[in-house]
């Protein structure tokens, strides 16, 4: 859902007392960490562009593509055009210019459109990664979820290195409640990345929402190791206590794995309460928080005991 | 302020009011994230038990807690944050009474699996819980209609309800606020679950919108 604006406000540099140069390093920022805080990206990317665009030398181009996705983003199709356009001028037969046609026409869901952009493309270029992944955009963006799952398994068998695919049909496979393909993706990242928290406690959570206790076992073992990995990941820390609370819940498991569990548990719940009355320091706000975990803290020993 | 009628099978109208800052808060999830789903709970304020025959009393729907933003089809951090807002709930003589989903795509506002399996949840607790889903299609700065559809679970069944400005006492009231919160670009201060969870310094109840709602008023 996006909304449209009509905005009388002060500059970005008045606002906010920056130089264009600053704006410049912002604007990289982002790029460099894939934010999509476009609303963000269109205010200072519009007024850089505009007020200072005789500045930015080469960099420009990039700006341009950066300003003209995020202002599709915000249904800001003036903005769109204008980048696309001196795009367009500086470099009429770019296969990168031309993909950012097709997404101009998938924002306005023109996709027939859109994917004849896209097939064009990959007639001279067959391995063109970024026209491939669009057709797959627009699968899903008119819901053709089993369809767009099929082409991604496809691509992912020729580009098998390619991990933001891989997280995109994690995603899909997760939202089909198909949670064993998930955990299949997952497992394909954590290997490639065996140091990102993250992954970690993403397959956790897939296990866990998966059942059984098997799963729940190797849920609590992810989410261990997603906290030895960043001991700050308080959704890592939660699933480990939800899960080893589960276990030791759990009429299968026989008296140690029990004691194991309601060890672990305990622990968890341990690292839970300090990180609260840690965040709770010196805000009155907070300490309803800080009350309500230490009560379902409680309440959940009771039930496992 | 809106009615949400529900039971008129039963020949019972028990109406769930809502104040302003729930729907408010609702409609700035959305807007904050306008490329994913958004979910989150609906919070009522507890009655004393109602007699079998007597007319039920109308419910009041107080708040709202954002809960999640992106993948909403995993269990445990919903689990986490059903138990931790029912802890809250109860000390502060509410209920969770209904749940609220906007999908990721604009034309999509039919529940599914993950609403209707939350909704069942609450409805353990509170038998009248409703799934309000969020018309996307139709979220605008001004907001002159209101954009939800309202879903109660009749045989077996989550069935929309009509929900038109007659709905509404205050309608007026409460599209003003919304429509001067969304060109404030309030959401950008919306705290869901998720960022709650990124730093636990975020709280989920919102006191800086609660208070420019107020303003508003």
């Amino acid at each position: 859902a996006c909304v449209v604006k009509e905005r009388k406000m002060a500059s970005v540099s008045e606002l906010y007392d920056v130089g264009w140069e600053e704006m410049r390093d912002k604007l990289r920022k982002w790029r460099e960490d894939n934010c999509r805080n476009s609303e963000q990206i269109v205010d200072v990317g519009e007024e850089l562009i505009s007020e200072h665009g005789s500045k930015l030398g080469d960099d420009i181009w990039i700006i341009y593509e950066q300003v003209m996705i995020a202002a599709l983003d915000c249904s800001r199709d003036d903005l769109a055009l204008t980048c696309l356009q001196e795009l367009r001028k500086q470099f009429p037969d770019s296969h990168r210019v031309k993909r950012l046609s097709g997404m101009r026409l998938e924002a306005l869901e023109r996709y027939d459109e859109a994917n004849k952009h896209y097939d064009a493309i990959l007639q001279d270029d067959p391995t063109n990664t970024a026209a491939r992944k669009r057709k797959i955009s627009i699968l899903k963006a008119q819901g053709k979820s089993a369809e767009a799952i099929r082409e991604l398994n496809e691509y992912l068998e020729q580009f098998v290195g390619d991990q933001e695919a891989w997280h995109e049909l994690s995603e899909l496979y997760i939202n089909e409640h198909d949670y064993g393909k998930a955990a299949f993706c997952l497992e394909e990242l954590m290997m490639t990345n065996p140091h990102n928290h993250l992954y970690c406690e993403q397959y956790a959570e897939v296990k866990y929402t998966q059942g059984g206790l098997e799963n729940l076992e190797l849920s609590r073992k992810y989410f261990a190791q997603a906290l030895r990995l960043n001991n700050r990941n308080m959704r890592a820390l939660f699933g480990l206590y939800m899960s080893a609370s589960h276990i030791a819940a759990s009429p299968k498991v026989g008296a140690k794995v029990k004691k194991d569990n309601m060890k672990y548990a305990a622990w968890a719940a341990t690292q839970i309460n300090r990180a609260y009355k840690l965040a709770g320091r010196g805000t009155k706000e907070n300490k309803c928080s800080v009350k309500a975990v230490e009560e379902m803290l409680e309440s959940m020993q009771i039930t496992m005991s | 302020m809106f009615l949400l009628y529900m039971n008129l099978l039963e020949g019972v109208a028990s109406a769930v009011y809502s104040r302003k800052k729930a729907y408010c808060k609702m409609l700035l999830h959305a807007a904050k994230y306008p490329h994913c789903a958004v979910n989150g709970l609906l919070v009522a304020e507890k009655v004393k038990e109602k007699k079998k025959d007597s007319h039920s009393a109308p419910i009041l729907c107080v708040d709202c807690v954002p809960l999640f933003h992106g993948t909403l089809a995993l269990a445990p951090m919903l689990e986490v944050a059903l138990t931790l807002i029912d802890t809250w709930c109860k000390e502060n003589r509410y209920v969770i009474a209904g749940y609220y989903q906007a999908n990721e795509r604009t034309k999509d506002f039919r529940p599914n699996q993950v609403a209707e399996k939350v909704a069942a949840r609450i409805s353990e607790n509170f038998s009248e819980a409703a799934i309000v889903m969020v018309d996307n299609s139709r979220l605008t700065m001004s907001c002159f209609e209101p954009i939800v559809l309202i879903y109660d679970h009749h045989e077996n069944k989550w069935k929309s309800r009509d929900v038109n400005t007659d709905c509404f006492e205050d309608w007026l009231e409460a599209q003003k606020i919304t429509s001067a919160l969304l060109e404030g670009r309030s959401y950008e201060n919306l705290i869901d679950f998720d960022n709650h969870l990124d730093d636990l310094r975020n709280d989920w109840t919102n006191p800086v919108i609660n208070k420019s709602v107020l303003d508003l008023c």
